[in-house]
Parts: structure tokens; C-alpha cells; sequence
């Protein structure tokens, strides 16, 4: 597909996710990643207007704002974060120490392995810089997404749909990084514009899911869940005890 | 390239994760809510599985091979062989749906829970990949060698999971028996 009809359907998606956004209402209910796609429509139309009118800057800004749209798009996570754990306290307290301990590991190794690149020139740095911004997102998300499975915590259409194109983005992204580095990859024009297009599959997705607010899924009512920990895993010992008992007796010669 | 790898990893994991998630959610949109009464009925489907035990004993049972081995047709022994492998390998089969379903509604309730703890939740998880693993490698034993020939086995295997079963029964004398009272 031409390159420049992947870019501007990419746009016209970010304009349409954000024209919906408006009128459903859920720019209340999603700021950080309706704050993040904003930002990604405006900096697009900025680096079209360099590159048609200042071409010597392009290359310099085209470095500098793909920085800060990745560290921006950390934004989608801390939304899917708060959404997805809203009704879940209890796990989302875990999730916060576990995400933490994720980020500090991640984040030393990326700053460890930056500092030992060595500094080449501003682009390279930033690039760089964005590569390893990409790698701890990509961890933290899988931290996320695997507690999310763990604890079948239910997602309404909005958010699932939310999730389901930022791991897409993330995950096919962090692929397409690495292959990059492998050796005589680095110049491979197919997995170059393979990035746009995962892109522009994620925005399709947020489209379809965030076109209209849809129901969130429902909770119990208060009355019917055991909130206290505790009681659960007296029932969960008691249980396993029981089960071992019975297996012992079964099949004891 | 080790980095390389484990980042390749990461980035595959958060491709099947995702695929999961799509899945879980897709097969429970009409799930209703889950409570600490399913809970219990649970764990009763579970006792449920075991309530005949001595028939279940019997399956395993060395003196019943011997008797049948007496016998001079072997398309009887055959057929008995095959029957009691059949009924072993089904109620190890229900077993495993059981203790799955029952795992599965534990994560699902401590999920709503304020003060979840990482280290117990992380002991379980532990006791039921090991559960998973004996469990599954009996189905083999079962499936190539017959009940009678697993029997050994099976007293190894029991050696093994009482062994991880003996924390949770030391815990339980621990546990405030008022407790156990199913909630209102």
C-alpha cells in the first residue's frame, strides 16, 4: 500500500476516533488516550508542514516528536490501568507494587544498555531512546494484560477495544524493533512500512469500539461478594486439604 | 541477542495474552456474576467426584487384575484392561475440570477482594501448575500402561502431592473455623 494513503487514512481515523470520542461522551471517560491520539493527529499534521516548507528541520523534529509520542503513549496504558482495575481494588493495589517492580528492572536495563551505546548524534540518541521507551511499555503491559487474564476481570466494548489495539500496536511494534536489529534486517523496507500499518489496524480497531459508549459490564452488588481476603483463603486451604484427603483415600493401595 | 530474544518473547506474549483476553471475554459476556455460594457448590462438585470412592478404589484395584489374569480368554482380560483404563482416565479427567473450575473461581473472588495477598496467591499458583503437571503426566502413564501398571506410579505420585498438599493441612489448623460459615 502507498505510504501516503496509509498516512492519511491513518489521519482520517485519529479524526474520526476523535470526532466520536465528542459526541459519545467519552472524552470524560478516557482523557489520557483521547489526550494522546490529539497529540499523534497534531504532531502528523506539523511534520507534513516541515516537511513541505522547512525539509531541513524535518529530520530533527520527526526524532523529537516521535519521543515524546512514545513516552505519551504510556498515557493508554495508565488509562487501561485505572479503567480496567477500577472496580477491582484489591488487585489493582497488587498490580501498582508489581508494575513498579517491572518499570525499575526494565528501565535500569534500558538506561544501562543506552549509556553503553555510546552517543552517536541526536537522532540516533533519540531513536534509541525511543526503542527502549517501546521495550518497558511492552513489559508493563504484559504485566497488565496478564493479570487481566488471571483474574478474568470483565471489559465493556469501549475498553476491551481500547486494550486490544494498544497490545496490537505495542506488541507487533516491539517485534518489528527487534527483526530491525537482527543482521541484515536494518534496512528492510517491508518491515519499515509494516509499523504504519499496524498503526493504522489499531485505529480501525479504537474506531469500531469507541464509535458509540457501551455498557460497562456489570458488578456484583455488594450484598453477594466476599470482600474479605481472608475468609476466601480459609475456604481455598480448606478446599485443597479436602481434595488431598480424598485423593489420598482413593488411591492409597 | 539474548535481549533480542526475551524482547521477541515479550512482544509474542503480548500477542497471545491479548488473543486470550478477546477469548475470555467473548465466552463470558453473558457469564453472571460469580459469589462465594458458587464457590461452594464448587467444592461440592468436586466431593461429588469422589463420593464413590470405593468404586473409584476399585478401579485401581491389583487383586481384581490377578483374578481376571486367571481367566483363559484373553479377549476378557483384554476388555477389562480397556474398561478400567477407560474409567480411570475419565474421572482423572473430571478431577482436573473440578480443581480447574475451583482455581478459576478462586482468582475470580479474590479479584473483588481489597487486600489480596501476592504471596499466598502466589503458593497456590505454584501447588496447581504442580497438581496440573502430575496430573496430566498420570493421563500418560494411564493411556500407555493401563491402571495396573500405573499403580506404582500412583503411590509415588500420592507420596509427591501429599507432600504438597501437607502445607495447606498445617495452615488449616491455623484457620478460625468461624470463618468457614457461608456468608449472607
Amino acid at each position: 500500500m502507498d505510504s501516503n494513503l496509509i498516512w492519511a487514512s491513518t489521519a482520517v481515523l485519529e479524526a474520526a476516533v476523535l470526532f466520536r470520542g465528542w459526541k459519545a461522551g467519552l472524552f470524560r471517560k478516557y482523557p489520557f488516550f483521547y489526550t494522546f491520539v490529539s497529540w499523534v493527529l497534531l504532531t502528523e499534521g506539523l511534520r507534513f508542514w516541515i516537511y513541505k516548507y522547512i525539509p531541513s528541520l524535518y529530520q530533527a523534529f520527526f526524532w523529537d516528536t516521535r519521543l515524546v509520542t512514545i513516552a505519551a503513549s504510556y498515557a493508554v496504558c495508565v488509562e487501561i490501568f485505572k479503567n480496567g482495575l477500577r472496580h477491582n481494588r484489591g488487585v489493582a493495589r497488587v498490580a501498582q507494587k508489581l508494575l513498579l517492580i517491572v518499570f525499575v528492572i526494565a528501565a535500569s536495563y534500558a538506561a544501562s544498555d543506552f549509556l553503553h551505546g555510546g552517543f552517536r548524534s541526536v537522532a540516533r540518541a533519540a531513536a534509541d531512546l525511543g526503542s527502549y521507551l517501546s521495550y518497558i511499555e511492552a513489559a508493563l503491559l504484559l504485566v497488565m494484560l496478564w493479570l487481566f487474564t488471571r483474574y478474568r476481570i470483565p471489559f465493556g466494548r469501549n475498553l476491551l477495544g481500547l486494550v486490544a489495539g494498544y497490545s496490537l500496536w505495542v506488541g507487533i511494534e516491539v517485534i518489528i524493533l527487534v527483526l530491525l536489529f537482527l543482521p541484515g534486517h536494518g534496512a528492510s523496507v517491508g518491515l519499515r512500512k509494516l509499523a504504519p500499518l499496524v498503526y493504522l489496524f489499531s485505529m480501525l480497531i479504537w474506531c469500531v469500539s469507541l464509535w458509540q459508549s457501551a455498557p460497562e459490564p456489570t458488578q456484583p452488588p455488594e450484598s453477594a461478594v466476599e470482600r474479605d481476603y481472608e475468609v476466601l483463603v480459609a475456604k481455598t486451604r480448606a478446599s485443597f486439604a479436602h481434595l488431598s484427603a480424598l485423593v489420598g483415600r482413593t488411591l492409597r493401595p | 541477542m539474548t535481549g533480542l530474544i526475551t524482547i521477541l518473547l515479550l512482544g509474542i506474549l503480548i500477542l497471545v495474552l491479548v488473543g486470550r483476553l478477546l477469548v475470555q471475554t467473548a465466552t463470558r459476556r453473558h457469564a453472571r456474576v460469580v459469589t462465594i455460594e458458587d464457590y461452594s457448590q464448587a467444592r461440592a462438585a468436586l466431593d461429588s467426584v469422589f463420593v464413590e470412592t470405593a468404586a473409584i478404589k476399585r478401579i485401581f484395584a491389583a487383586e481384581d487384575v490377578k483374578f481376571v489374569s486367571e481367566s483363559d480368554v484373553p479377549e476378557v482380560q483384554r476388555f477389562f484392561v480397556k474398561e478400567r483404563k477407560e474409567l480411570a482416565i475419565q474421572w482423572l479427567r473430571m478431577t482436573q475440570k473440578q480443581v480447574a473450575h475451583l482455581f478459576q473461581l478462586h482468582l475470580k473472588l479474590a479479584s473483588y477482594t481489597y487486600e489480596p495477598s501476592p504471596k499466598f496467591e502466589f503458593n497456590l499458583t505454584v501447588k496447581y501448575v504442580c497438581f496440573i503437571l502430575v496430573s496430566n503426566g498420570l493421563l500418560v502413564l494411564l493411556w500407555f500402561f493401563g491402571p495396573f501398571e500405573t499403580v506404582k506410579v500412583v503411590s509415588h505420585t500420592l507420596r509427591v502431592a501429599e507432600h504438597f498438599c501437607s502445607a495447606f493441612s498445617l495452615r488449616l489448623e491455623k484457620v478460625n473455623p468461624a470463618k468457614l460459615r457461608p456468608s449472607h
